[in-house]
């Protein structure tokens, strides 16, 4: 062991001293660094859920109050943060004496209070005159309800005559509303409290069961806006998204119409046929295919209450008309036809998107993957041994033990599903 | 020294925890009678170590002792109370429970103050002083003890005088009673003649008057629409009809009872005999309403007609699984006034078949309103 004070022990000390420094460099580079792709990425332009990027009347209310708060609050904050360092850096303790101590200068106290009244005065004139236009629901033209459980969403539209609905609309994962009307979500859920928010046409408005919370959105121009879940609602809270989709009132009608058609069961002898058998003994027990019919011909009607903790499972009628599935944590599409969609002009989009999902440009590696193992595919409550909880039901799609064979039978049904 | 009475209760501790454990190896570690067990036990030691520190509450010297015990204390009733509860009790048990609880109540009462009584009967040789410890050490439960009592006095014949008299003439007559309360209060504040006897003779008159009237009213029984609708089981949800309203007398309680009202997915109205609805968030009138499958939806209902109506949903049949009879299925709101309104909370599984739509409607009413579960 050498001494302390040899020359030895004194590089040792210095090496120590060096390698603090150097740990001391790292961290404060990392956080710099970090701190920069922060602010990098709040310029970031291809981003669909931004705040700042209005594409409808309701999120311009929003965006409009943005423009008067944050510049306020922006000047307020590096004002106070200058005033703060700079009190932190002249009154230093250096071993000055101690300043002479006063207590209360009424004029400085005055100022300091009327001059945060009068900005709060402005704020609050701005905010409540949004907070009232944004809660305007008098001249709605179309009403949808919107159901959230554990972990998609659901779209029913009631029948309502003057956009062509005659018989109600059951959709999941992508919400299709018509360009320049006035189309009134009213939120719900079935097990937890969701919160519904697509940025780019509104706020977020909590899902909570029991209630009825009411979101209007409105779209200037076709196209698909990106949304997600902002209430924690549990394992998949994060895989919880969704997807409005804004057609022009043409191709709106258009897609009513296939929404409201007949059901038609594939050929016989095909694959899909069989696919049809297949859907018969395992997926109805929760999914509804509306029309769909059992080997006796009676209605077959989807059982979700009694397997599902929220009572409920996606209705698969036009399975192949949306663009995602699995609370629109996945594409339907391949990539490069689901560009060809997201990417396409406001005049193209409608054709694209009501074109559906081909057999060309299915996604088959996640469906079939999803069919597989659902819950290897997105974290779910769904294994068996962890039912005790939700009295014997599960939270989301559980594995099936599906054979191979069955999956291609099943994927060839759901591709006739359009 | 260990006290005699601290030694009860250690033993009451360790009988406790050895049954704890007993319970916890042979019947079930995570049962609720290990945890009331081990809180027995807890309880016991906490008892033990007051009794302890306070060397079992004796207030004397052992020579003290021998003094107070040699000099009789005044008589005590609380032995004739303690065994007329006794009494009750057993006459309870062979009669209607009411009786039963009155005895154990009784019971406990007398048996608290005879024990107190006793014990500070023996405290010294000083019968003020005895007095004085006995009155410290139940006045904390006397007074609050008496007062639950006179409150429960009055609410019981207040009760039987609401339930005798018309709902028009019990209002008037208890805002009268309600106004001479106030009126005597402030005299007896601010008036010198309300003083001593006076005020004894006016309370002594309005125990009188309560005690004569409620026992009057509760005689006389309850009002006949109150008692027509007990006889016809209108307080038991079995008795809905769903149909037009046969009986004269209905529950009148069930009005202005709306609960959730933000939170109703569409109001269902009746006027001039006619059904409409309108969905929340939209103005213009609708002939059908969507409720989401498996999800508890309210629907309210409201009466603007000069009738009584009540609102039901025809939910198609079923088949009851032990006798095979095909029974429709639904249920309805209670008879609503005019202007007044009642809200059904629905929770629909499974959508309708064509063969039976679901449907609600108001019996007596011209049309109905389509109910879609998609």
């Amino acid at each position: 062991m050498s001494h302390p004070d040899s020359p030895h022990s004194s590089e040792k000390a210095m090496d120590i001293v060096n390698n603090v420094k150097s740990s001391s460099h790292r961290i404060r580079n990392s956080i710099a660094t970090i701190f920069g792709v922060v602010v990098l990425a709040g310029c970031a332009t291809n981003a669909p859920q931004d705040t700042w990027q209005p594409k409808g009347e309701n999120a311009q209310i929003i965006n409009n109050l943005q423009w008067i708060v944050f510049p306020m609050a922006g000047v307020v904050g590096v004002l106070v943060f200058a005033f703060a360092a700079y009190t932190f850096w002249k009154f230093t303790d250096r071993g000055q004496p101690i300043p002479s101590q006063s207590h209360g200068k009424p004029i400085v106290e005055i100022i300091l209070t009327i001059i945060p009244a009068l900005i709060l005065t402005v704020v609050g004139v701005f905010t409540f005159r949004g907070i009232f236009e944004l809660a305007e629901t008098k001249d709605t033209e179309m009403i949808i309800n919107v159901t959230g459980q554990q972990w998609w969403w659901e779209y029913d539209y009631p029948a309502q005559a003057n956009q062509g609905i005659t018989q109600p609309i059951i959709s999941s994962g992508q919400l299709v509303i018509p360009v320049g009307t006035k189309v009134l979500l009213r939120e719900t859920s079935r097990d937890v409290i969701h919160s519904y928010w697509i940025p780019a046409l509104n706020g977020k408005k909590d899902a909570v069961p029991g209630r009825i919370n009411l979101l209007r959105l409105q779209a200037d121009e076709p196209g698909i806006f990106a949304g997600q879940c902002t209430e924690f609602c549990g394992l998949s809270h994060a895989n919880m998204r969704m997807e409005a989709i804004a057609l022009s009132k043409e191709d709106f009608a258009k897609w009513v119409a296939g929404q409201q058609k007949a059901y038609t069961s594939p050929a016989d002898g095909t694959l899909a046929k069989e696919g049809e058998g297949v859907f018969l003994n395992q997926c109805i027990r929760c999914h509804q295919v509306n029309g769909l019919k059992k080997a006796d011909g009676t209605p077959a009607i989807a059982a979700p209450d009694e397997n599902v903790y929220s009572g409920a499972a996606p209705n698969l009628s036009f399975f192949m008309s949306r663009n995602t599935f699995a609370g629109a944590k996945f594409d339907l599409l391949k990539k490069s036809c689901r560009s060809d969609v997201w990417d396409a002009s406001p005049e193209t989009i409608g054709a694209k998107y009501l074109a559906g999902v081909s057999e060309s440009c299915l996604n088959a590696t996640d469906l079939r993957a999803w069919l597989r193992n659902a819950p290897a595919m997105k974290p779910m409550y769904a294994d068996p041994t962890k039912l005790v909880k939700s009295g014997g039901k599960y939270r989301g799609m559980p594995n099936l033990g599906l054979t191979e064979t069955d999956i291609d039978k099943l994927v060839a049904y759901l591709l006739t599903l359009k | 020294m260990i006290t005699p009475g601290s030694k009860y209760f250690f033993g009451l501790t360790g009988l406790s925890l050895i049954a704890a454990i007993l319970y916890m190896v042979l019947v079930n570690p995570s049962d609720l009678g290990a945890v009331a067990l081990f809180g027995l036990a807890s309880c016991g030691a906490v008892i033990g170590a007051l009794a302890l520190f306070t060397r079992d509450g004796d207030v004397y010297t052992d020579e003290e002792a021998v003094a107070a015990n040699a000099v009789a204390g005044p008589a005590s009733f609380w032995p004739i109370v303690f065994a007329l509860g006794s009494a009750i009790t057993l006459a309870g048990l062979a009669t209607v429970s009411v009786v039963f609880i009155l005895g154990i109540a009784v019971l406990i009462g007398g048996g608290i103050e005879w024990a107190i009584h006793n014990w500070a009967d023996g405290a010294s040789s000083d019968h003020e002083f005895n007095k004085f410890a006995r009155a410290r050490a139940i006045g904390a439960l006397e007074y609050p003890g008496l007062a639950a009592v006179v409150l429960g006095i009055i609410a019981f014949f207040f009760s039987r005088m609401f339930l005798a008299l018309s709902k028009e003439s019990g209002t008037i007559f208890f805002m009268v009673v309600a106004a001479a309360i106030f009126v005597v209060g402030l005299l007896i504040a601010y008036k010198s003649f309300m003083k001593g006897a006076v005020t004894v003779i006016v309370s002594v008159l309005a125990v009188v008057a309560l005690v004569g009237v409620g026992t009057f009213a509760a005689l006389s029984g309850e009002r006949k629409e109150l008692a027509v609708a007990a006889e016809e089981d209108h307080y038991d949800i079995s008795h809905r009809e769903c149909g037009e309203e046969k009986s004269k007398y209905y529950d009148h309680h069930a009005n202005n009872t709306v609960s959730m009202r933000s939170a109703v997915t569409a109001t269902i109205f009746v006027k001039d005999g006619k059904v409409y609805a309108e969905a929340i968030g939209l103005t213009t009138k609708v002939d059908t309403i969507t409720i989401p499958r498996s999800n508890a939806t309210s629907v309210m209902f409201r009466n603007l007609d000069e009738k009584d109506y009540r609102l039901v949903v025809n939910l198609g049949s079923a088949k009851v699984a032990e006798t095979g009879v095909v029974e429709k299925l639904g249920t309805c709101t209670q008879l609503t006034g005019k202007n007044q309104e009642q809200v059904m909370t629905l929770t629909i599984p499974k959508p309708a078949t064509e063969a039976e739509p679901f449907s609600f409607t108001v019996p007596g009413a011209a049309g109905e309103i389509k109910l879609v579960v998609p």
